[in-house]
């Protein structure tokens, strides 16, 4: 167990209305095997010490599955490792004396509510208009009932593994959320229960995105590479395929 | 909700009109090269080739509104698309660095494709709205040479020569992401083939490019004794 000391420019804003600003802050004595949160629990409890206000940041399961934490780390969303949440990237990634700094998500789409912690409900609402399929309620379906194509299978769970952490609006240089909203579409389009609702499900999901005002695509696929469940790009692809076809078929 | 008109504003939408643009000049980029080239035949073959196209108006006429309607409506959704995507990140990054394999390519899109605009401009002051048999066609013997004089002329002086080869350069930037771009973009994309259409985009646009700029290079290293 090894320890290292490092320095930290932390993005402080109060709230959503007044201007935030980065903030310098030590981390001494941070041992080596912890997680990237637990270093800031250690310099929240020392600013509490000294009568500061902790940094607040977004958390909840810490073991990379709920998609709660997230921010970014010297200019990559959720820091230099691929593959990986904040939760679950630990300070051995970093070297002694190192500078950090840390900001939260920036994007139109995800208003700053506090230091690191963005809304990020704009990702209910899209999945709300239409990341969702109908079934009759009552006793739980055999599971074998549906049979699906293993491949098919396999692209909805590739795409199922989305936490809806938003790394991949942080990461886009357009803050787009086509990587999100892609593997939400394309989960469900693979699906035969996805079938019935598909082409309202994609135009639904793309104007709901649209309107919650993020950047649009311009394939530099940034999302992908700071995906921390590592989803692909070809279900944007799909995705815009999928569109296409719902809206030049639709007779209304 | 199925009406077509939002296809018209959507995010995707917009971004498939911006592809398929792309796709229609990316045919005439390879239409025009392929006229271009006939210069290394000569006087005859290359005025001869500009006269049987002025012999199909005015059907070409038709042709060149549209070209002009394509390159406008590519022009004028990219920068609406580009202007969102700048008020998209309303507060900026104190630090920025990629994580994945974004090139110049990518983050140069919209400044090539300016660049291309103010050339295409320049390019049709240059060569097609001009007198064809004037002064500028006349070459050292002398005679006029048509059309042919005039490219001649031109890239005799090297600063002229310079700012072709530069857009030339713009275009192979803009081609490289382009190609591959409007592939993802109209909705294909596979583990097996998306990689080589991704070097074939950048072979393709090193091609183009140097073929253009190929003209150019020629007639300054040869010049005086060209034709
Ligand atoms: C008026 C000059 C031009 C400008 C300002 C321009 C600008 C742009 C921009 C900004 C993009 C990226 C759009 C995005 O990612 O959202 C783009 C894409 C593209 N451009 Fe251009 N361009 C111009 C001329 C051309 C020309 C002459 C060609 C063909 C040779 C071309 C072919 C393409 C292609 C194929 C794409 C990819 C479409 C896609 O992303 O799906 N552009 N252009
Ligand atoms: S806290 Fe749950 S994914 Fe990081």
């Amino acid at each position: 167990m090894s320890k290292i000391n490092l320095t930290l420019k932390v993005w402080r804003q109060k709230n959503g209305r007044e201007k935030g600003g980065f903030e310098t802050y030590t981390a001494k004595d941070i041992d080596t095997d912890m997680s990237f949160l637990e270093m800031l629990d250690v310099v929240n409890e020392q600013l509490t010490h000294e009568g500061k206000e902790p940094i607040a940041f977004d958390h909840d399961c810490r073991e990379g599955v709920c998609g709660m934490c997230g921010a970014v780390i010297n200019g990559q969303a959720h820091g230099p490792l691929k593959g990986t949440t904040l939760c679950q990237l630990h300070m051995r990634n970093f070297r002694n004396g190192e500078t950090l700094v840390i900001e939260p998500w920036r994007s139109r789409g995800f208003p700053i509510l506090k230091d690191l912690v963005v809304d990020r409900s704009a990702f209910d609402r899209i999945i709300a208009a239409g990341g969702y399929i109908s079934v009759k309620t009552g006793q739980a379906p055999d599971a074998h009932a549906v049979p699906v194509r293993k491949e098919d299978s396999d692209t909805a769970f590739d795409a199922a593994a989305c936490i809806g952490c938003g790394a991949c609006v942080a990461a886009c240089p357009n803050a787009s959320a086509m990587l999100f909203t892609a593997a939400k579409v394309s989960h469900l389009s693979h699906l035969p229960q996805g079938q019935v609702e598909a082409p309202e499900r994609v135009i639904k999901m793309v104007e709901q995105m649209d309107k919650e005002r993020f950047g649009n695509c311009s394939n530099e696929y940034e999302c992908e590479a700071a995906c921390p469940k590592e989803i692909s790009v070809e279900h944007i692809a799909r995705m815009n395929s999928e569109y296409r076809q719902a809206k030049w078929k639709a007779k209304h | 909700m199925g009406s077509l008109s939002t296809y018209f504003t959507s995010s995707v939408g917009r971004k498939q009109i911006v592809a398929v643009t792309g796709l229609l000049l990316i045919l005439f980029v390879i239409g025009h090269l392929a006229g271009n080239l006939l210069i290394f035949l000569g006087p005859e073959a290359f005025n001869n080739y500009a006269k049987k196209l002025a012999g199909l108006r005015p059907g070409l006429y038709l042709v060149e509104v549209g070209l002009c309607f394509v390159f406008v409506v590519h022009f004028f959704v990219t920068g609406v698309l580009v202007y969102e995507n700048y008020l998209a990140r309303n507060t900026q990054y104190g630090v920025n660095a990629a994580k994945g394999q974004r090139s110049w390519a990518t983050r140069l899109m919209p400044y090539t494709g300016t660049l291309l605009l103010v050339f295409v401009v320049y390019h049709l002051l240059d060569f097609t709205f001009i007198d064809k048999h004037g002064h500028r066609s006349i070459l050292a013997d002398g005679n006029s040479y048509g059309l042919y004089g005039v490219v001649v002329n031109a890239f005799a002086d090297p600063g002229h020569s310079t700012f072709y080869i530069a857009a030339m350069m713009a275009l192979g930037l803009h081609l490289s992401h382009g190609v591959e771009s409007f592939i993802q973009t109209f909705g294909f994309n596979h583990p097996r083939y998306t990689p080589m259409i991704k070097t074939f985009s950048h072979i393709f646009a090193l091609v183009i490019s140097f073929a253009y700029s190929s003209i150019p290079v020629y007639i300054l290293l040869n010049y005086p004794k060209v034709p």
